[in-house]
């Protein structure tokens, strides 16, 4: 139960973190006029960029706990490389569009991980929260080519989610809604 | 797209109705004409034959998107009168459908508000033999392959940011909807 609240606190953090993000642009775009109009862009791109490697740390550690059975093991692997596939785009553009791309966190607190099914639970938890926020910032994107790589990402991370919710016995009749 | 193209869209969509003609090569005609590009490709799949060509528009997008919203709604109700579907199947069933509607009463809204003209479903579909449960599972998860494929190759050519936002809910739903039918069927969603 601690954790079911503890996702839903951090699912509204990075909520709040993309509505900054939008409004105060990081890296370091160019000066020319090009390059000011992908502030944004670049803005959604590196909170992203956060949350691919929060989801990668996640599932690093649950790969790690040698809690999860072989099959389990096969679907977080299978996942974790979706995520470090999506990590190594947005640096890319990040990179093209002159921005700096945020580092990992040293280290990240995913709670109590006891079980498979606290990892499950975790990883739900973060996939949704993914899921949300390209949802509702990936229209917002300037770049016609960022998008084309984000629309992708956002196929990757409602598939997790409903991968997972299934797992979790959660209902999978119900639209992912901003 | 002009209201002149979507017209032209109307009237070639129109032999759709002619249900002689399989599927495929209505789409293969579809795909063959030119001044509708963005619907050929939705319907005839081939990825790199619509990259580098100009897009029609908004309107072009969001007429073949109602053309499957109402060829998915159709086949749900195929599944659904069938009796042939056990109730947890058929509960998830007429839920699928109920997002579909919703798609297809929102891309409605929308290309009215943007001057369009909304194609009618078609008086009649063809999904082939359904026979079994997973007949119609089958049926369905290849009509929503079809549109996450769709969605998602074609959401970058919307220029409207409010449709964008509403095919990037679509395509949430869309991608839903594929992965729980993949794994009742028994198919990989990794």
């Amino acid at each position: 139960m601690a954790t079911k609240k503890r996702n839903k606190k951090e699912t509204i953090s990075r909520r709040e973190m993309f509505q900054r993000g939008k409004s105060k642009p990081v890296g370091t775009p160019s000066q020319s006029g090009a390059g000011r109009k992908f502030e944004g862009d670049l803005a959604i791109l590196n909170v992203a960029l956060g949350l691919e490697h929060e989801a990668i740390a996640a599932y690093n550690a649950g790969a790690g706990s040698k809690l999860l059975t072989a099959d389990q093991l096969k679907l977080a692997v299978s996942l974790l490389n979706d995520h470090i596939r999506h990590r190594d785009v947005l640096i890319k553009f990040i990179r093209r569009y002159k921005g700096t791309p945020v580092q990992p966190k040293s280290s990240y607190d995913f709670g109590a991980i006891t079980s498979a099914t606290d990892i499950v639970k975790l990883a739900h938890g973060l996939e949704k929260g993914a899921a949300l926020a390209y949802l509702a910032n990936a229209y917002k994107l300037e770049s016609n080519e960022i998008l084309s790589a984000a629309v992708p990402i956002l196929v990757d991370e409602v598939r997790h989610t409903t991968v997972f919710a299934q797992l979790l016995g959660l209902p999978v009749t119900e639209r992912l809604k901003v | 797209m002009s209201i002149e193209q979507l017209r032209n869209t109307t009237d070639i969509l129109s032999f759709l109705d002619d249900d002689r003609q399989t599927r495929r090569e209505m789409l293969s005609r579809l795909a063959a004409t030119a001044s509708v590009g963005v619907i050929g490709y939705l319907f005839s799949g081939k990825l790199t034959a619509v990259h580098g060509q100009a897009v029609d528009g908004d309107l072009g997008i969001m007429a073949a998107a109602l053309y499957l919203e109402h060829e998915a709604i159709a086949a749900y109700q195929a599944g659904a009168e069938s009796k042939l579907l056990s109730d947890g199947v058929l509960k998830v069933a007429v839920a699928f459908q109920r997002d579909h509607k919703f798609h297809r009463d929102g891309l409605i809204a929308t290309i009215k508000q943007l001057g369009g003209e909304p194609l009618d479903a078609e008086t009649k579909y063809s999904f082939g033999s359904l026979k079994s449960e997973k007949d119609i599972l089958r049926l369905a998860r290849e009509l929503e392959k079809g549109a996450v494929d769709a969605y998602a190759t074609l959401a970058a050519n919307i220029k409207n940011k409010d449709v964008l936002n509403y095919g990037a809910q679509v395509l949430t739903d869309e991608v839903r909807h594929l992965t729980v039918l993949n794994s009742v069927l028994g198919m990989p969603n990794y």
